[in-house]
């Protein structure tokens, strides 16, 4: 089997990897990349512990062969955080207790992300359909909606002033 | 009691940076150079003769490592959880589909595939027994050979079952059905195997039972113990499901056979078709009361289908026979358990341990009773609610009873219950609204009679920090956050100066398993023992140094406190004359899950007897056309003694809740002649966030007076028990229809009766 | 999986030239959503995928005629679409309810068809408002209806030189009304037990011109319920006719039993839903009706 070279901008800087035809992004990231925080949670699109942001959206990276993702841009949760300062979403998650076991937290993130970086004042409603397609069966969802509306009051604080 | 300053405050978990940032790792994240992939062969049939088995073709391919059959274990080749009858790959006939049949470690997963298709394995299919009643049958084929398929069968009475039951003026009859379930936690099982420089074995395991896993690694390895290590990484959910080993048993006799380090990850699909599942359960149910609706006798016949190996059966049908008369005075009981092996899937622990199908029967009982004497269901549960003093017909004296009701009441105060017939019913020609409660007991601990015990070991350093090493398997419960407060809190010290070591079975005394919501109970007061030590060592020293007398010296927020008032000396000061003066900071201790002197005469073998309190209520709305139902609203009020972890305990009600929501109306494992026909997170249907209503939660902090840290206890069991059973009385309530089957599909809500009662 | 190739053709012409040559062996992946499954699972073990990325089979645009839609919009481009919305509404309706957002951002309408399955959510409505769908291949173009690409349970009309490459929507004539109607076990990442599109149109007369009920994993592919659609028209739309098109839709269906239901309960629910649906499909002409 013939690997290809992919290239691609991964949280923000180019990276390149030689890979199958068939590996999915998810192990690429995992095992050509080393990012171990995206996980393998059913391998099959039902479960979003897989999900990273591709070119702006939020996607099952098990879903996605890494093929595709050729001159795109990618982000992980390993670059939700700038400079070592985590994203408002990311601390309210702790402090909420939004996750448990944490091992569909990664992608749950994302989901949040995704929604936050379009929509500073989500409803309840706009909340539950971001993490639909994000399973977990530790926390019950209740604390993941109270993380993001937390979130989402502190971006609106910050970015405030920019009305009058 | 001065108030504290740690426990019982929102703390965010000590590894929560590392969950955030995705830095946290979990075996499948265990990256080390030269690491094979181990991959197990399955049966795909549910019974089967293995005619030829034959790995030398697999064994050639270049790239693979090693290839194990039942031949190439050094040691035991079983499990051991209660009995050695679970093959670890299988010798002659495979029992389930997904028994274990040979083990590959390979350069890499697409080699450990090509090596797993390059076994030649032929097998004999063999009649398989599917039905309970068929396996228990005289004459009927040995599904384990030597072993009697009835696994076991026992009978417990107390007072006299069949006396009350003639002078009853009301019998409640009904036999009820429960399915498997499927704990579904997001990390799939897993174990790393490593071989330690001097021939030793590592594994990293996701378990819940460190000690017992290393026990059963060195047993199938033939290795004495002190030459196996098993460390916990982090964990990613289990519920019970990895309370009995899964592959860290293969990873380590992987590792030691190809002399590399191994990961094995069970897929998906895999670790549904192969890990332990919640007993399906045939309960057949007699209530007997009085015409005010005084419970005089619970009898019941459980019969439990196992699958079959005999994993933790005992200590679940144990469990469902303890609680089947339900948090209430039931002076006459008989209760026979039976246990049988059949070629389904194998069944263990799953959160709630045989209480939630108990759960389901005694609180379905009652409200069919109170329907039959036109009592209100909280009425009748308030009339036999037990109360401190009551002793269970399990010989267990309740010595703190006042949850129970107050439980009830508040849940119903929450709710509103007396105003529901307020309520709009019909908000459609289609749709029914309607409301229905459950409340339950749930003990805590492995039960009296069992070694139940924890240590840790804590050192605080020249610096005041401090690290906590403990056995305690975390998985998401939160045990790590709650031994870090308790530390916090005896020391003095903020949260962020504990740093907890992740349970290593080389490096801290055996806590026990993670189970039996005994966590917090039983590591909790190690913890405060320990704790203790050295906060005693600490406040020795300060007297020294100010030579103030002891009682008014105390440790808070990094500080020496006299009177309660914060002094100029730190803790770091001490710490640092600690060393100066020889003093070692440093305490190991030992403590046992506690129970009263007097053992309670003919009392309920391995009985539990610290309780954790539930009332949950329901309100649904039932499409009668489409027997769809919604639950609207679902109140849980939940007795923590003392919340110790506000975040973790609310986190473990709503969770527990949800799983309690599946069990009630969707979560099926579908088997037919032993094969899962739905293994995957698509059909095997788990609600969803928008299939959950906002949980509307109360704790009551009663404190637990009873060998309890601080007064809290366990409740990481209780949220899922009343679930099913409130949400089955609310669509009673709703439609007039009485269901005794779970889970409670839409296919079986219709068709609805034309009337309402 | 088997994959030796990966392929990104910049033109159409490019892609249908190595469809022509790879035939079979060759397939093409769009979200990939259904398709990596496959190949996991060894349904599918295709030595050459074809990704379209390049070829902008994303667009939506006005025609005389009313939409096109490349194949491969995705999901979630359907929903932030205003024209689909305001014109085809069942359309999106079926895609809020299709699985969850991440599966939606990749999904596209021509990864629904030529999956062919007979549960696909996103068929019906297409079939209601009389789809049609261009296959092209390096000797031209062929449209069809929708409604005939489909041959059974996974398999339809496609040939192995074909790539599905657009969706025709004719405007409906007004005043139309479309619903749909999913019935799942939860309610998102869930598989359709049932579901129905129903759309009406409406003549001068205030009649029904023109009816469509269309049904999903009820049938070894999406089906019109002919006769019942029959039923509808030129008749007043009283609640009585419409329960008997519903029961003539339940005479037209052959569900089957599977993990998620029971053909009776495929049976039952058929007319439950389309009798929902219809009654719905009323409630909104009569709502623009009133708009005037």
């Amino acid at each position: 089997m013939v690997e290809m070279k992919i290239e691609f901008n991964l949280n923000g800087k180019p990276a390149q990897v030689s890979a199958e035809p068939d590996k999915t992004l998810l192990y690429l990231l995992r095992d050509d990349l080393g990012l171990t925080g995206t996980k393998d949670g059913c391998g099959s699109g039902d479960c979003g512990a897989c999900v990273v942001m591709l070119d702006g959206i939020p996607v099952n990276s098990c879903m996605v062969l890494a093929a595709q993702a050729a001159g795109s841009d990618v982000l992980t949760i390993e670059g939700m955080a700038k400079d070592g300062v985590l994203h408002p979403v990311q601390r309210t998650f702790g402090e909420t207790w939004a996750f448990q076991c944490g091992f569909c937290t990664p992608g749950m993130l994302v989901s949040c992300y995704a929604l936050l970086e379009s929509n500073d004042n989500p409803t309840r409603e706009e909340i539950l359909t971001a993490i639909a397609g994000n399973f977990c069966r530790c926390t019950g969802y209740q604390a993941v909606v109270k993380a993001v509306e937390q979130a989402a009051a502190e971006l609106r604080a910050a970015n405030g002033g920019g009305n009058d | 009691m001065t108030e504290l300053a740690v426990v019982g405050k929102w703390t965010a978990a000590p590894g929560a940076r590392e969950i955030v940032t995705g830095q946290a790792r979990y075996c499948p994240d265990i990256q080390l150079p030269g690491i094979l992939c181990g991959k197990l062969l399955y049966s795909p049939y549910a019974r089967a003769r293995i005619v030829k088995l034959d790995v030398s073709k697999a064994r050639e391919i270049v790239g693979v490592i090693a290839v194990m059959t039942h031949a190439d274990i050094p040691g035991e080749n079983s499990y051991l959880y209660a009995e050695p009858d679970q093959p670890l790959l299988v010798v002659d006939e495979v029992r389930f589909q997904g028994d274990a049949v040979a083990a590959v470690a390979a350069v890499d997963a697409r080699t450990a595939d090509v090596a797993l298709a390059a076994i030649d394995v032929e097998y004999e299919e063999l009649p398989g027994i599917f039905d309970p009643l068929e396996a228990m049958q005289p004459g009927a084929d040995q599904i384990v050979q030597g072993e009697d398929n009835v696994m076991m069968s026992q009978m417990y009475r107390a007072g006299d079952v069949e006396a009350a039951i003639a002078s009853a003026d009301v019998i409640i009859e009904n036999t009820y059905r429960t399915q498997w379930a499927e704990q579904a936690f997001l990390e799939t099982e897993g174990g790393v195997g490593l071989v330690d420089d001097d021939g030793g074995i590592t594994v990293y395991s996701s378990c819940q039972a460190p000690h017992r896993d290393r026990m059963q690694i060195a047993r199938a390895l033939g290795m004495p113990e002190s030459m196996v290590r098993v460390i916990t990484p982090y964990i990613g959910g289990a519920f019970g499901a990895k309370d009995e080993a899964h592959v860290q048993i293969h990873a380590g006799l992987l590792a030691h056979a190809a002399q590399r380090p191994v990961h094995l990850i069970r897929e998906r699909r895999e670790s549904i078709l192969t890990h332990v599942k919640r007993h399906p359960m045939v309960i057949e149910c007699t209530t007997a009361a009085t015409a005010e609706g005084k419970l005089l006798a619970v009898k019941a016949r459980i019969i439990a289908d196992a699958g079959p190996y005999t994993n933790s059966t005992h200590e679940v049908l144990g469990r469902t026979g303890e609680f089947i008369g339900g948090p209430y005075k039931v002076p006459n009981v008989e209760i026979e358990k039976i246990g049988v092996r059949t070629n389904n899937p194998i069944c263990g622990a799953f959160r709630g341990f045989g209480a939630p199908q108990a759960a389901f029967v005694y609180e379905s009982q009652m409200d069919d009773l109170a329907r039959k004497l036109g009592m209100d269901p909280l009425e009748i549960r308030l009339l036999n609610g037990i109360e401190t003093g009551t002793k269970m017909y399990t010989g267990v004296v309740i010595r703190e009873g006042t949850p129970m009701k107050e439980s009830l009441n508040r849940a119903a105060e929450m709710i509103e219950w007396d105003k529901r017939e307020q309520c709009e019913r019909n908000p459609a020609k289609h749709l029914r609204r309607g409301w229905g409660i459950a409340t339950i007991l749930k003990g805590t601990g492995l039960g009296r009679g069992l070694l139940d015990h924890a240590g840790v070991i804590i050192e605080m350093h020249r610096d005041g920090s401090v690290v906590l090493q403990s056995s305690a398997a975390d998985m998401g419960q939160g045990i790590i956050t709650v031994m870090a407060q308790l530390a916090a809190e005896v020391l003095g010290v903020d949260m962020a100066a504990i740093r907890v070591a992740r349970a290593d079975t080389s490096q801290s005394p055996d806590a026990g398993p993670s189970c039996a919501s005994r966590a917090a109970m039983v590591s909790g007061n190690a913890v405060i023992k320990a704790a203790n030590e050295i906060r005693d060592t600490l406040l020795s020293l300060a007297v020294r140094k100010t030579k103030i007398e002891k009682d008014r010296l105390s440790l808070r927020a990094g500080k020496l406190t006299v009177d309660g008032v914060p002094h100029e000396i730190t803790v770091k000061d001490l710490a640092l004359r600690a060393g100066d003066w020889g003093y070692p900071l440093h305490a190991e201790s030992l403590v046992h899950f506690e129970y009263p002197d007097d053992a309670p005469e003919g009392n309920y073998r391995f009985s539990q007897e610290v309780f954790q309190f539930c009332t949950q209520i329901a309100q649904v709305l039932v499409d009668c056309e489409t027997g769809q139902v919604t639950v609207e609203r679902l109140i849980a009020v939940h007795d923590a003694g003392k919340m110790i972890n506000p975040g973790g305990v609310y986190g473990q009600i709503e969770g527990g809740v949800a799983q309690g929501i599946g069990y009630a109306l969707t979560e099926q494992l579908i088997v037919e002649e032993g094969h899962t026909l739905n293994p995957s997170l698509e059909n095997y249907v788990i609600p969803m966030a928008f299939d959950i209503p906002e949980i509307e939660m109360e704790v009551l902090e009663i404190p637990e007076p009873f060998g309890a840290p601080l007064g809290a206890k366990g409740i990481a069991e209780a949220p899922i028990i009343p679930t099913a059973p409130a949400i089955r009385n609310a669509i009673y309530d709703a439609i007039n229809k009485p269901l005794y089957e779970l889970p409670m599909t839409a296919e079986r809500i219709l068709p609805v009766p034309d009337t309402t009662a | 999986m088997s994959v030796a190739e990966f392929m990104t053709p910049a033109s159409l012409d490019d892609a249908l030239s190595i469809k022509k040559d790879r035939g079979a062996a060759a397939r093409v992946i769009a979200g990939g959503t259904d398709l990596i499954l496959r190949m996991r699972d060894k349904v599918l073990s295709p030595s050459l995928l074809i990704d379209l990325r390049r070829l902008s089979l994303d667009g939506i645009a006005r025609t005389d005629e009313g939409l096109s839609l490349g194949a491969y919009v995705s999901l979630s481009q359907v929903l932030e679409s205003a024209d689909i919305e305001k014109y085809f509404p069942a359309l999106p309706a079926a895609c809020r309810e299709f699985a969850g957002p991440p599966i939606r951002n990749r999904a596209t309408l021509g990864g629904n068809i030529v999956n062919a399955s007979p549960a696909a959510d996103l068929v019906p409505p297409l079939i209601a408002y009389d789809a049609n769908i261009v296959l092209s291949s390096t000797g031209g173009e062929r449209v069809l209806p929708l409604v005939e690409f489909f041959v059974g349970p996974g398999q339809s009309v496609i040939e192995p030189s074909e790539i599905l490459t657009e969706i025709r929507l004719p405007l409906m004539s007004t005043p139309s009304a479309a619903i749909f109607i999913k019935l799942g076990q939860r309610r998102s990442m869930a598989i359709s037990q049932v579901n129905v599109t129903t759309r009406l149109t409406v003549g001068e007369s205030g009649l029904p011109v023109e009816a469509r009920i269309v049904l999903g994993s009820v049938a070894p592919l999406p089906m019109r319920a002919m006769s019942a659609e029959g039923i509808l028209l030129g008749k007043e739309l009283s609640d009585e006719l419409l329960s008997e098109a519903a029961i003539k839709a339940r005479e037209e269906v052959t569900p089957i039993s599977d993990v998620r239901a029971s053909e009776s309960y495929r049976l039952q629910m058929t007319e439950v839903l389309v009798r929902r649906a219809l009654l719905a499909t009323r409630d909104e002409l009569s709502g623009s009706a009133t708009d005037g």
